[in-house]
């Protein structure tokens, strides 16, 4: 009997291993890179994305993931890269360009490059992405970028005017020109961000609606083009031979694998499977700062982490009270409690890491206006007194504010708690914690069922007019805290016109000055950092995080 | 036997249609904007072509017509809202083969290793063997499969580096997901089939085959585990089901493109689209394995198919 009982677990042993031999040849047979990039010979960079480009259509998509991919697959006019440590637009899709004495009309040389299926790259080409990025039809998330700038633009947005009328035209085959409504002093930086990429019309044409959702559908004129792209797993990117600039391209691959779990991304760095990773948290900060063979890089990103008030609540209507809400922040502690260092305090809207032309660093030239007022103003009393304004008597134990978070996780569940604790401590009011989706918590905002809401905004472009036009009266739906301050308006007016650095950043400064003297509608938290960690065998990569150089000039050396 | 497909096929078809309202009301109704993963707001009339072409400036009962108008004439779903240009069909297509892929192995040696187990556990009740076996069901009931993927992950990728962390293609990226995945099935048929065998080995038949002399493993084969692995196949429906939707949070730990991403993500995007036809299709199965079960229920016991 024993026997037979034996010969039984024998037989399912034999089915197991079966079962098992059957998964091997199954997966097997699909082949594939796999991710541990053995490739011999071949000069391979291994990156990731957190998340899968939602398409590769430059003129639909507006998330980061995808602007990771274009980069290195489309050339746009210009590049800022790093020389010598020091950022210079460099000409790229345009060999050249000009513009008329009063800066209205630029013109620019198309230099010659190919498509990746050989054909000519045209001044037509860059017109018609610029054009379609604002045409109401296409349905872009981007046509922000350049709307109110390029002549008609926010008339063709908003379809008062036909596409025909806008500012952009194909001269001939290599003249581009872009007549401007009003000479835009930092019109150059706009010319590297996706408005203003190259696309091809019969591409587009030709997909349809499928344009850029496939590896297939899509083309690219840039330093790489795309081999495969298995959604939601892998992003293969080849060297493109026919690529103006191509002796200067050095890698013959760039791997994204698509990794939505942090955890994952770190564990494939630690094995090698990945030449590189950006951790915001400091227990993997420590882990890879004692790893060999391993460099740190910390960049400031011009990206701020902020409170912001509906000007429209009863409460937040008093300016004292907004006043006393954003000095009572203690953001030393809040960096280090909260985000363990990883952050730096942040006493501006206009955060660091961005530059204004020649003068470099907006920063380093104007100081944060919150340290100022923070040492002249005392919270409380600034409670008190909007509080008397307000006839709200004088116990700031009877105020109850709806604290409206983004986020449904744990993290926000703690930071939700550290807020609360905080601003009972120190205005002795209380905080009802309100989690969201992200969505819910949009319309929420965006229809002013809000008191108090917490969001992170970065700059789409480099000059500090990408951050602080978000308050003027006409882009005030971006962040909905319905403030609205003519003198404000007229100067960024005015800066939007300044062709003279020095002026212009006088003009930045004195609204940012009325941004916390007069509305206090935003109460910024942290400046972002990124803490990014690649093996040393990784050559040439940017510094800085505004650059847009891609993996251009990166390479490779004793892997 | 064939009126009693028709009525299980009728009831599957009225179960689909109930789902498919329910969710799309519920849908429609959940605050959020499809449009608010750009977040950046859309100039009016961006927003107001967007809506049109997506249909969503129209009602929701109006929505609700042409979609199932699409869905039945056409068997179209539409396009996601997330992603432009992809067909909700293809995604569940393509990505519900990937899952498959982890998922039916996993369930295959889930089910092989779980019922041996089991009736060695049965067999040999309340000796060390017996133990064992249900150590092993109670960690694999207890521990969370991401604790264990991330141990396992932890072990075999970093420290032993024998196995890719994430990816997919090779058959090295299906390992540890299998056994992650397995994992909970071993435990659960472990458990049921041992209980199962108990209980039937309780009842008098099987006194009666072993006084007429049957060997034990006769008794066993013959009878014990044909009764006794019945019960099982209604713990199967949700398993067989659950090959092809996926695991998302053994996916996402592994980097596997399923189709689980795509339950969790289209409902926080509001991917209304994604939403419905993630449903449908998990609703779809869950139903028509139900179906095939029930079948093979009344083949195999005769008391059913009476009753």
């Amino acid at each position: 009997m024993k026997k037979k009982l034996v010969a039984a677990l024998v037989a399912a042993a034999m089915v197991l291993s079966l079962a098992a031999c059957g998964g091997k040849s199954d997966g097997g047979s699909s082949g594939g890179s796999g991710g541990s990039g053995s490739a011999g010979g071949e000069m391979y960079y291994n990156n990731y994305l957190m998340t899968e480009p939602s398409t590769l259509d430059s003129i639909k998509g507006n998330d980061n993931y995808s602007r990771g991919i274009l980069i290195n697959t489309m050339e746009p006019l210009t590049r800022l890269v790093e020389k010598d440590g020091e950022q210079v637009r460099e000409a790229a899709g345009a060999e050249s360009w000009e513009s008329n004495e009063d800066g209205t009309v630029w013109t620019f040389k198309i230099r010659d490059n190919k498509w990746s299926d050989g054909q000519e790259v045209t001044a037509e080409d860059y017109a018609y992405g610029i054009t379609q990025t604002l045409n109401p039809e296409a349905g872009s998330p981007n046509s922000f970028f350049t709307a109110s700038f390029i002549k008609n633009g926010s008339k063709v947005v908003n379809g008062e005017a036909s596409v025909e009328e806008l500012g952009v035209k194909a001269v001939d085959d290599k003249t581009l020109e872009i007549t401007l409504e009003a000479p835009t002093p930092y019109f150059m930086s706009l010319t590297d961000t996706r408005a203003c990429y190259p696309v091809r019309k019969d591409f587009v044409e030709k997909y349809g609606e499928t344009y850029g959702s496939e590896a297939e559908n899509f083309i690219g004129n840039g330093p790489f083009k795309i081999e495969s792209w298995v959604h939601n797993s892998e992003i293969t990117l080849v060297k493109n031979e026919d690529y103006w600039d191509a002796d200067n391209v050095k890698l013959d691959k760039v791997h994204y694998a698509i990794i939505n779990d942090e955890t994952a991304v770190f564990n494939s760095f630690d094995s090698g499977q990945l030449d590189t990773c950006s951790t915001g948290s400091e227990e993997w900060v420590g882990r890879f700062d004692k790893k060999e063979g391993v460099e740190r890089l910390d960049a400031v990103i011009p990206s701020m982490r902020f409170d912001f008030f509906n000007v429209k609540d009863e409460l937040f209507s008093n300016l004292n009270i907004r006043k006393a809400f954003v000095l009572a922040v203690d953001r030393e502690d809040m960096a280090k409690t909260i985000y363990q260092d990883m952050h730096i305090p942040a006493y501006w809207w206009v955060p660091q890491a961005v530059s204004t032309g020649e003068l470099g660093d907006y920063r380093d030239q104007i100081e944060g206006p919150l340290e100022k007022m923070a040492k002249e103003e005392d919270a409380k009393e600034l409670l008190l007194k909007g509080m008397e304004e307000l006839n709200l008597g004088s116990d700031p134990s009877k105020l109850t504010v709806k604290y409206s978070m983004s986020a449904t996780t744990q993290w926000a569940r703690n930071y939700g708690e550290y807020v609360q604790q905080k601003y009972k401590d120190v205005l002795g009011v209380n905080i009802e914690l309100d989690f969201n989706e992200w969505s819910t918590f949009q319309q929420k905002t965006n229809s002013g069922e809000y008191q108090m809401g917490n969001m992170i905004w970065g700059t789409d472009y480099d000059d500090p007019m990408s951050m602080i036009s978000l308050f003027t009266t006409e882009n005030s739906s971006n962040i909905p805290t319905n403030w609205s301050n003519e003198e404000f308006d007229s100067l960024i007016a005015q800066a939007g016109k300044e062709m003279d650095e020095a002026k212009r950043v006088e003009l930045y400064a004195q609204a940012e000055e009325i941004l916390f003297n007069e509305g206090c509608n935003i109460c910024p938290l942290v400046n972002e950092m990124q803490h990014i960690f690649r093996y040393s065998y990784v050559k040439n990569v940017d510094k800085k995080y505004t650059s847009t150089s891609g993996a251009k000039y990166i390479y490779i050396e004793g892997r | 036997m064939a009126k009693f497909i028709a009525k299980r096929i009728g009831y599957m078809l009225l179960t689909l249609f109930i789902v498919i309202t329910a969710t799309f009301f519920l849908m429609h109704s959940i605050p959020g904007d499809p449009l608010a993963h750009m977040a950046r707001n859309l100039p009016e009339q961006t927003r107001a072509n967007y809506y049109e072409k997506y249909g969503l400036d129209k009602s929701t009962p109006e929505q609700y017509v042409i979609f199932m108008k699409n869905l039945l004439t056409k068997g179209e779903m539409g396009e996601s809202l997330r992603y432009p240009g992809r067909e909700v069909t293809d995604t569940l297509m393509t990505n519900s083969s990937v899952s498959a892929k982890p998922g039916g192995l996993a369930l295959v040696v889930g089910l092989v290793i779980g019922i041996v187990l089991g009736i060695i556990a049965a067999l040999n009740k309340n000796k060390w063997p017996d133990y064992i076996v249900m150590f092993i069901a109670i960690l694999g009931i207890t521990v969370p499969v991401f604790v264990l993927a991330s141990v396992l992950q932890y072990v075999f990728s970093v420290k032993l580096m024998v196995l890719p962390t994430t990816g997919w293609g090779s058959w090295k990226n299906v390992v540890l997901p299998v056994v992650v995945l397995s994992f909970g099935t071993i435990a659960t048929y472990a458990r049921y089939v041992k209980s199962n065998m108990l209980d039937v080995m309780g009842q008098d038949y099987i006194l009666t085959a072993e006084a007429k002399g049957v060997s034990r493993f006769n008794v066993v084969k013959s009878h014990v585990l044909k009764n006794s692995f019945l019960p099982c196949m209604t713990l199967l429906v949700g398993q067989v089901s659950g090959i092809f939707t996926g695991s998302f949070v053994v996916e996402k730990i592994f980097g596997i493109p399923g189709l689980g991403f795509y339950y969790i993500n289209s409902i926080n995007d509001r991917d209304y689209t994604m939403i419905i036809g993630t449903t449908i299709f998990a609703a779809a199965l869950f139903v028509f394995v139900q179906l095939v079960v029930d079948i093979a229920y009344s083949l195999m016991d005769p008391r059913i198919r009476v009753k």
